[in-house]
């Protein structure tokens, strides 16, 4: 191994990998909470509330993630009234968040919905009331075609994650590219662009692609 | 600084600066659907029929492209071929641009077709076989219009997402739409205005398109789909 990738190979994954799976950990989770609210919501048949969410839905889902981000960091301060200025790192998060959760409300209303509705008789029969029988038997019936889309969310996620570099969050590809100028700068011509680009690339991929395999074995098998 | 109202003349103003990045977007991302839609007729085919070494060697491809952040992608493309040891690669930003959508959906829609081609019934194919079609003939004339179309829906999707994603080309400078409102707010200071515009724009853009192949697919859908 050349002298220069110890150093690198150190600030890419205790700097860089590091914040990459803290933004991805946030919006992972967010996006399932607030995706499978949302989605549960939208199964009730009661139409401004149907068209909210599916507005939700249809504008996060419909809008580039960066595009969410940029509104989200840069346009939110500026909005009058609401004056919000979110740090860099949590402007990514939300953004993922926004987009992450319309995914997870449309997988969700589509699995809530496959549940056969004697599975929501039995539960009224037994005294649950709408919260509870949701809760208790509709969503873990659902959970099993949910699982899934939910794995292939987070390897999607920590990809997206790769767009917080554009704001300035120094997560992994923004180190790898800070690495890049830093070793231009120190070595002249002899760049190491293209060893560090394709270990950026080897290493979402080593990430990433277990979970897709887990997602389509998930699916092979619960579905 | 902070703007107390929303300024609607600037973005009438602009209006002519947005149309100028709209067509680049709506340009790389017509390339970028039609390539991508080509690849994954041929690959997903190869895929499907088994073909040797060419199989194997799309769903390395898939696999690869399926698994890495598209904006790493596009600056490898543009960042590191220039650098490839013996060998440098230059391209224009145009080719950076069209070349790095392409070859993301072109991943996608060899999933989709190969999932397409291989649910043609496989007694239809024996049935071109058993006329004299050929394996060529039977692919063009039975498994092509029958499996394109059971792929359809599932290509929406990417078509769309291609779309969305010429936007992270303008991480490397290349004036698309997403690229124009960064420049233009980073003049003006105007952000909520730029990027509600911006965000406007996409919407209209991505929806029409849904909706287009929408209607598409229904016009081209199999007979017991429709």
């Amino acid at each position: 191994m050349p002298d220069w990738v110890d150093p690198v190979a150190h600030y890419m994954l205790h700097e860089g990998l590091k914040n990459t799976l803290r933004i991805a950990v946030f919006a992972v989770a967010g996006s399932t909470v607030i995706g499978i609210l949302l989605g549960t919501l939208m199964t009730i048949r009661f139409r401004p509330l149907e068209w909210l969410l599916r507005l939700y839905v249809e504008v996060w889902r419909g809008l580039p993630i960066i595009v969410t981000i940029f509104l989200v960091y840069y346009a939110l301060p500026t909005t009058p009234y609401v004056h919000y200025r979110f740090g860099a790192f949590t402007g990514a998060a939300v953004g993922l968040t926004l987009w992450g959760s319309a995914q997870v409300a449309e997988a969700t209303r589509g699995a809530v919905q496959s549940i056969p509705r004697e599975q929501h008789e039995a539960a009224g029969a037994l005294g649950f009331g709408w919260i509870g029988r949701h809760l208790f038997v509709i969503l873990p019936q659902a959970l099993r075609r949910l699982l899934p889309p939910l794995v292939s969310l987070i390897a999607n996620i920590i990809q997206n994650t790769t767009i917080a570099s554009l704001i300035g969050v120094t997560e992994l590809l923004a180190t790898g590219q800070r690495s890049i100028e830093r070793l231009q700068f120190e070595v002249g011509a002899n760049s190491h662009a293209f060893a560090i680009y394709t270990a950026l690339l080897a290493a979402f991929f080593c990430i990433s692609f277990p979970l897709t395999r887990l997602a389509s074995f998930l699916e092979r098998r619960l579905v | 600084m902070l703007a107390a109202n929303f300024d609607w003349q600037f973005i009438w103003d602009h209006l002519p600066d947005f149309w100028e990045g709209l067509k680049q977007t709506l340009k790389v991302a017509g390339i970028g659907i039609a390539g991508s839609l080509a690849i994954g007729i041929v690959l997903g085919a190869a895929r499907a029929h088994r073909v040797p070494v060419v199989s194997w060697l799309a769903a390395t491809y898939v696999e690869v492209i399926r698994n890495t952040p598209i904006l790493v992608q596009i600056f490898f493309i543009a960042g590191a071929l220039p650098h490839f040891p013996g060998h440098p690669i230059r391209l224009e930003p145009f080719t950076i641009a069209w070349l790095a959508v392409v070859i993301w959906g072109g991943a996608y829609n060899t999933e989709n077709f190969r999932a397409g081609f291989e649910a043609v019934p496989y007694r239809y194919r024996e049935a071109g076989l058993a006329l004299g079609l050929g394996r060529l003939g039977t692919f063009f004339n039975v498994t092509l219009p029958i499996g394109a179309r059971i792929a359809l829906p599932s290509t929406i999707n990417t078509n769309v997402s291609v779309l969305k994603n010429t936007s992270l080309l303008t991480a490397i400078g290349f004036a698309e739409l997403t690229n124009t409102a960064y420049s233009l707010e980073s003049e003006s200071f105007k952000a909520t205005e730029v990027y509600f515009a911006l965000g406007v724009t996409y919407l209209i853009v991505v929806w029409t398109l849904s909706l287009l192949i929408r209607v598409v697919e229904r016009r081209l859908a199999l007979p017991e789909a429709r």
